[in-house]
């Protein structure tokens, strides 16, 4: 069996890398992008998260918000480890950036990237307490759990089976979310509250799916590293908002 | 970050004509450092005219046997390969980093599981480490093995495995598919390809009690493989893939001769070649790394932390010479090879030849 095809052809057929050292140079580039933003994203999202701790209702709340700070992590730390099979200096990379820093509340960015920092767009922006940290989370849970079904076919095997095994963690995060979210809107005053921060959150967790069009999905797309458009995907969530919301008398 | 260690080379075994199985020992007080899970791989170094190589080769012992033994199949033109087979002695050093790769499912000794396992060719040196694993540590599970060679001679492990049936009646299924000898049964001569694969699921396995597969081979195995398997219900998780390093080039470039020396100007004529395009353009030597100006000049160059660390941005310098501000990334090899991280990186020739496809 020395029969082989070029490693292009074999990922355009659906083929899976297995190891750094079979990963051609263009697709090891992209597949260490994709792989910073996941983590700067979870490292991002995890030291935000942290800070409204303290502003938890309740003991349960508290430990569910611990719970999703310390696994946020964890699921960094893991996909960070792989990066380190490529060369990556996990250490160095782990503190390099000032992971809860956040931008004002009313900057516009876009779907941009703020310089070296490879965090979505919508993790550059501040918390405002309890319910808007809740809030947030039960609609950028949503939108993790359509990137992490996206990114468990990705024809890096390793690092789609860590997305797999990570992804009922992460289902739970939102779930979790969105308990909180239902006893928040019992009252009136907490649903006006939380429909202010789903006016807030939701077009920037819109924009966390990328640009339309975008010049790089092509590449990615041969490579097997993305199989549906940043659209598909953004619609596909839009779709589940619609649907969501309305449970909790939101719009 | 991962290092290398050295391993004596306590045996070295001709297993086939161009195969050999090297059992290797690691110093003292690094034993940890090699205990290895089933189906994971090691990664040798060695320079070759100077020019180091790396190559990894997957683990073939069990994990319950007490030794470290990897095997090597000779490939044609292949620098590492043909070393080990040829020259290679007992006494002689390796030097490898610890075990890794992913490989391998969770054992779990109380439960009866149906592992199903595809090896082309060397392939089978990673299943050889999962199957004597998992029916020592799960003894309740059974493990059938479909085994492709060109002939019965390049059989690796020929006898091992025909041991391992006899000792494990009933647990253990070999079959073995010849791609060049004709057997008594039809179905196992050829290739392994969808057609085969669906005649081997009618009349040989049952797909729907498989567990987990196991898949190690080239490429179009490997495509058509998992293909047949998606198609009769097995899911992505359940499927798992080791491709062996045939696209490896057998012998590493030497780094392009730099050219010489640069003028005063403090400009740089730079050439970027990305995604098979090429595109030159005039940068300033100093201020402006050779990421951001292939940024500034439209190239969707990849990068991530610019900090040096992550090593998204390695591309390689054809001609020319640049300086490395950082580097916490490459490895000193890959520096005298020409790679440099483009975010830490700026010219001082004023011309510099730049590949992000090498």
């Amino acid at each position: 069996m020395s029969e082989t095809m070029d490693i292009e052809d074999y990922l355009l057929q659906g083929g899976v890398m297995t190891n750094p050292s079979n990963a051609p140079p263009r697709y090891r580039g992209e597949l260490l992008r994709l792989m910073a933003t996941f983590v700067d994203s979870e490292l991002a999202g995890s030291a935000g998260f942290a800070e409204v701790i303290n502003d938890a209702p309740g003991l349960k709340a508290r430990i569910a918000a611990s719970r999703i700070v310390l696994e946020k992590t964890d699921h960094a730390e893991r996909v960070l480890d792989l990066m380190g099979t490529f060369g990556a200096d996990t250490a160095r990379y782990a503190v390099h950036h000032p992971w809860a820093a956040r931008l004002d509340r009313d900057a516009e960015i876009g779907a941009a990237r703020r310089g070296s920092d490879m965090r979505l767009s919508v993790f550059h922006y501040p918390l405002q307490g309890w319910i808007d940290a809740v809030v947030m989370n039960v609609l950028m849970g949503r939108a993790v759990g359509i990137q992490l079904q996206e990114f468990s076919r990705l024809s890096y095997a390793p690092l789609a089976d860590i997305f797999r095994e990570i992804a009922p963690r992460e289902a739970r995060h939102a779930e979790l979310g969105e308990e909180g979210l239902t006893r928040i809107v019992a009252t009136e005053a907490g649903r006006e509250a939380a429909q202010r921060s789903v006016d807030f959150w939701r077009p920037r967790v819109s924009a966390s799916f990328g640009r339309e069009g975008s010049t790089r999905f092509d590449l990615l797309r041969r490579f097997g590293l993305r199989h549906r458009t940043n659209e598909e995907l953004a619609k596909s969530w839009e779709a589940g908002m619609e649907t969501l919301l309305p449970t909790f008398g939101l719009i | 970050m991962a290092r290398f260690y050295p391993l004596d080379v306590a045996e070295v075994r001709r297993e086939t004509r161009d195969a050999v199985v090297l059992t290797l020992k690691p110093r003292d007080g690094d034993g940890d450092a090699f205990a290895f899970t089933q189906g994971q791989y090691l990664t040798f170094r060695r320079a070759f005219d100077g020019v180091e190589l790396r190559r990894s080769y997957s683990i073939c012992a069990g994990r319950d046997e007490g030794a470290l033994r990897v095997g090597i199949k000779r490939v044609e033109g292949g620098a590492f390969s043909t070393w080990a087979n040829q020259e290679l002695k007992p006494g002689d050093v390796l030097e490898a980093m610890p075990p890794m790769g992913a490989f391998h499912t969770p054992i779990e000794p109380e439960v009866a599981k149906h592992y199903l396992g595809f090896a082309g060719g060397s392939g089978i040196t990673p299943l050889l480490s999962i199957l004597k694993t998992v029916l020592v540590r799960e003894p309740r599970s059974r493990f059938t093995l479909i085994y492709a060679n060109r002939q019965i001679s390049s059989i690796m492990f020929r006898e091992e495995l025909d041991d391992l049936k006899n000792s494990y009646l009933g647990r253990l299924a070999i079959v073995h598919v010849l791609e060049s000898e004709t057997q008594d049964i039809d179905l196992f001569t050829g290739r392994i390809d969808a057609a085969k694969c669906a005649e081997l699921f009618r009349h040989w396995v049952d797909v729907a009690s498989v567990d987990a597969a196991f898949i190690c081979g080239p490429e179009p195995m490997m495509l058509s493989i998992a293909a047949s398997l998606r198609e009769h219900g097995l899911t992505d998780a359940q499927i798992k893939f080791e491709l062996f390093a045939s696209g490896q080039p057998g012998r590493a470039k030497a780094r392009a001769a730099a050219t010489a020396a640069s003028a005063s100007d403090a400009q740089c004529e730079a050439t970027v070649t990305l995604d098979g395009a090429t595109r030159t353009f005039r940068m300033p030597k100093q201020g402006e790394s050779l990421l951001d100006a292939a940024l500034a000049n439209n190239m969707d160059a990849p990068y991530a932390c610019k900090a040096g660390v992550c090593s998204t941005c390695r591309a390689k310098v054809l001609e020319g010479e640049a300086e490395m501000i950082t580097n916490h990334a490459l490895e000193d090899y890959e520096v005298r090879q020409g790679y440099v991280l483009t975010c830490q990186c700026y010219p001082t020739t004023d011309k510099l030849v730049v590949s992000f496809d090498h």
